[in-house]
């Protein structure tokens, strides 16, 4: 930088630094407003009358205010059994799957470990070969998860990708010196892991809990493969539901009050699902974020 | 057949409507063979063909039926089984029909049968068919599918396996309602049967009159007619003039005006090719003489490509005429204050703004259907959908896994009763029809399904036509019409019969629903996709002006295209089967 030893006055910038300053915040800006409009745009437009949304008067606020889209979507049962599976599959999914992980990548991390090699390949064969749908239906089906949730849980219980960020996590952050440490003064490798190396990886364990909740919520793929009973269906089939339901080919409808009808249905109800079904993320995301850049870079750094 | 060529009477009583032809009384012929020397179906009990047929019951009164009305009547229902039987059928997912156990008319269906319903549910849409053949392959299979669409070819490919029930002696024994379908409408088993004759599915019947001419519809603006004092156009001069007008008047306003949108969902070809040529749509396929032939190909497809691109060019059709998506479409057509669309492409006016029925001069009643347009060669059609609207196959499947396939063949037939039609898709708070109650063809009418359509209002009550039904065209036009709040029926019905129906084609152009051997699906499948999103792209870029028709290398260059991706053989598979459907 420029300022002197002896110089009293404040800092000053140079007429570059200004520019380049000038130029990151608006380029940060736009970057904002990308991002920040669409969401705005969802919650106006699921706060305002569906018809203002549909002739296209909404394009920032809320225009014709109105609560309707919201109490016609508590009015479906099915969307509230929904979000309570949903939330259901990834607090459950996520804690389930944290400890997966975190008992699968901590030997990994450790030096002595006999046979890390092949285990790690293993791991890493089904990151490129599944079993492929048919023979993991099948799979499913046998051991009796099918149409349980179960099925959406256990199947999506560990993801490799996720073990060999937090191995590495643990390389980094546990060196071999303080196991030898703990050794020395008596600690088992279980009181260890439980004295020593998880209070040192809040930031990891929140970064796995966060990945593995997010993927939960989202999914709906498995659900649609493994359930039939639509008390288990998860937000998403339900909302998917909804925006398809509407999208038929409309020649191929064979009745246009059934048209009128799914129109309406989807208009009323897309913008206030989408809401609904963004808050939870929303919600959590500021209180694993602090944790979140530290595990997730870390981690993957010299992977 | 001949097609019948009068535009009053409405005796649709052939699935190939309009053509009432010589099978009339075919029909009612050999209906109840095939009864006791029939084998039982593979995985049915040995004593599912033993009971007696299924007799009907006698009519309820309090209905008001029109005179000559072919269709479903309202009868007395007697309980199918005394003990309580069990069956399990995968259905779609619904928001509208919402817990299949918990919905009303489950519950009605499980009062009048005594059969008890086991249902699974499966997400609806194009995956719908990735769960159901995960279900196939890991033998995870219900006793029946409802509403699950499948293709003909894979009802006759399952079929074929005897993972599907052939229905055949079933139908002949517990079905008389379906029979006397087949005696009202004498195609119907020709259309049901698979090309080695077994019937895999319970079919829908559904004759929807307005349906059939759906692809050719086009709106104009009539009181933007009025201000540039012009009459509906009745060739493509007259019409290429209206839309100058429109658009020099500019009664959008601002230069906002659109004199003709069209969508992407609503091909423009379905219309205005039929000004040049007979166009289906999509796949295009038409007969000539027995023989099948893609429309894209012919030079007349090109004249018709020549007068889009020239409307295009003069800036009257919406610059997004094929990609704008519906809520674009819907935009053009709700735009606040006053309306910028002179016209546009559409099944019926929801596909372009959206319908007020309870405000009398609500924007969409500014609106009307316009007749197909005369080109230069005096070709004049409305591609008018004889074969594929009206009895839809693989609404109910029973599968091998059914021990009692009559038992699920007489439910089956029982929603073929008018009373329960009306509770399958209108709910339960329908209304018989007062002596005197006008319906939507303007003879005494039926029933009345409510009010409106509010999904709020049958969400949980009706099986949102998943079900089996038979709608006749009749019944469909015997729903009143509250004369003091009239929906879009009545005036869809009768721009239908006035503005389409006289110029439909003859019947033996027309492409029948064919079925498909399993390796002839796969390549059907293969390049009927790409065929179609080469016509369409090329469409596009003829129109919006990439390429020019009116080049010979252009047009050289797309029918290469064509040729390389794989007309002929595409075009023998269609023939081949073409000719397994004409047996």
């Amino acid at each position: 930088m420029t300022t002197t030893m002896q110089a009293p006055a404040p800092v000053r910038e140079t007429r570059a630094d200004r520019i380049v300053m000038i130029c990151n915040y608006a380029a940060l800006g736009l970057f904002t407003l990308a991002v920040l409009y669409p969401l705005v745009y969802v919650f106006s437009a699921s706060l305002s009358d569906p018809k203002n949304v549909a002739s296209g008067k909404v394009w920032l606020w809320p225009v014709g205010f109105s609560l309707d889209a919201f109490k016609a979507v508590f009015d479906y049962g099915s969307i509230v059994s929904g979000f309570s599976n949903s939330l259901i599959y990834a607090i459950g999914g996520a804690l389930l799957a944290t400890v997966l992980t975190l008992f699968a990548a901590y030997p990994l991390s450790r030096q002595g470990l006999p046979g890390k090699g092949l285990i790690m390949a293993l791991f890493v064969f089904t990151m490129m070969f599944s079993g492929g749908l048919i023979p993991t239906y099948l799979v499913v089906d046998r051991v009796g998860l099918l149409n349980t949730r179960w099925a959406i849980i256990l199947p999506a219980a560990l993801a490799v990708w996720n073990v060999i960020i937090t191995r590495t996590y643990f390389q980094v952050t546990i060196p071999e010196e303080l196991l030898e440490a703990a050794r020395v003064d008596g600690c088992s490798d279980f009181g260890f892991f439980w004295r020593v190396v998880l209070p040192l990886s809040k930031p990891i364990v929140a970064v796995n809990m966060l990945f593995y909740a997010v993927a939960q919520w989202n999914s709906w793929f498995s659900a649609l493969i493994y359930l039939t009973n639509e008390h288990l269906f998860p937000l998403q089939l339900v909302l998917r539901q909804i925006l398809i339901q509407h999208n038929v080919d409309p020649s191929q409808i064979r009745d246009t009050s059934e048209l009128i009808r799914l129109k309406e249905l989807q208009e009323q109800l897309k913008f206030s699902l989408i809401v609904i079904a963004t808050i939870p993320p929303l919600l959590i995301y500021p209180f694993v974020q602090k944790h979140f850049v530290k595990g997730a870079m870390i981690g993957s750094l010299k992977g | 057949m001949q097609p019948e060529t009068t535009t009053g009477g409405m005796r649709r009583r052939s699935f190939v409507a309009g053509a009432l032809g010589v099978s009339a009384a075919a029909g009612s012929g050999g209906l109840l063979t095939g009864c006791g020397s029939a084998d039982t179906a593979a995985g049915a009990d040995a004593d599912s063909l033993a009971a007696p047929p299924a007799v009907l019951g006698p009519k309820k009164s309090g209905v008001n039926y029109p005179p000559g009305y072919v269709g479903p009547v309202a009868r007395e229902l007697r309980p199918i089984v005394n003990e309580p039987v069990k069956f399990t059928i995968v259905v779609p997912q619904s928001l509208t029909v919402g817990d299949w156990n918990r919905n009303a008319f489950t519950q009605w269906m499980q009062q009048q049968t005594g059969i008890q319903i086991e249902w699974r549910q499966v997400a609806g849409g194009d995956d719908t068919m990735t769960k159901v053949n995960a279900m196939m392959a890991a033998g995870d299979i219900p006793d029946a599918f409802l509403g699950v669409t499948f293709t003909r070819s894979q009802l006759y490919l399952y079929g074929a396996q005897n993972l599907f029930v052939d229905l055949t002696p079933y139908l002949d024994k517990y079905a008389p309602n379906l029979q006397q379908v087949e005696k009202d409408y004498p195609d119907a088993r020709r259309l049901m049967r698979s090309p080695d004759k077994g019937i895999y599915s319970f079919p829908d019947i559904n004759d929807c009159y307005h349906c059939r001419a759906s692809n050719g519809r086009s709106y104009l603006n009539t009181e933007w007619l009025r201000k540039v004092g012009l009459d509906v156009p009745s060739t493509t001069e007259e019409f290429r003039e209206v839309l100058k007008a429109f658009k020099q008047a500019d009664l959008g306003g601002k230069g906002r005006t659109i004199p003709f949108a069209g969508y992407k969902d609503a091909p423009l070809d379905t219309y205005f090719m039929n000004a040049f040529l007979y166009n289906p749509g999509d796949p295009w396929l038409v007969l000539n003489d027995g023989k099948v032939e893609a429309n894209y190909v012919k030079d007349e497809w090109r004249e018709g490509l020549k007068y889009l691109r020239g409307l295009y060019a003069d800036g009257l059709l919406n610059k997004d005429a094929f990609t704008a998506d519906q809520d674009q479409m819907n935009r053009y057509g709700n735009n606040p204050d006053r309306p910028i669309i002179g016209g546009a492409r559409g099944y019926y006016w929801g596909s372009f703004l959206e319908i007020d029925e309870a405000d009398t001069k609500a924007r969409w009643r500014q609106y009307t259907s316009i007749p197909p347009l005369q080109g230069p060669n005096n070709v004049r059609y409305a591609a008018w959908n004889y074969l594929k609207v009206g009895l839809e196959v693989s609404t109910l499947v029973i599968t091998r896994k059914c021990k009692r396939p009559d038992l699920l063949v007489r439910w089956a037939d029982v929603q073929y009763d008018l009373e329960a039609i009306l509770r399958s898709y209108g709910g339960p708070d329908f209304k018989w029809a007062a002596k005197g109650d006008k319906g939507i063809n303007g003879k005494q009418a039926i029933y009345s399904l409510g009010e409106t359509w509010a999904s709020d209002t049958t969400k949980g009550k009706t099986w949102d036509q998943y079900g089996v039904m038979y709608r006749s065209g009749d019944f469909r036009l015997a729903e009143r019409v509250n004369p003091r709040k009239p929906t879009f029926e009545s005036p869809l019905y009768e721009q239908t019969r006035d503005d389409y129906f006289p110029y439909k084609q003859p019947v033996d152009l027309e492409f029948p629903p064919v079925t498909l051997e399993a390796d002839q699906a796969a390549q059907d499948a293969e390049i009927g996709l790409n065929l179609k999103g080469e016509v369409n792209l090329s469409m596009a870029k003829f129109v919006t002006g990439k390429l020019d028709p009116a080049d010979d290398g252009h047009w050289r260059d797309y029918l290469g295209r064509i040729a390389k991706i794989g007309l002929k053989p595409y075009l023998e598979i269609q023939q081949a089967a073409y000719e397994a459907f004409q047996g």
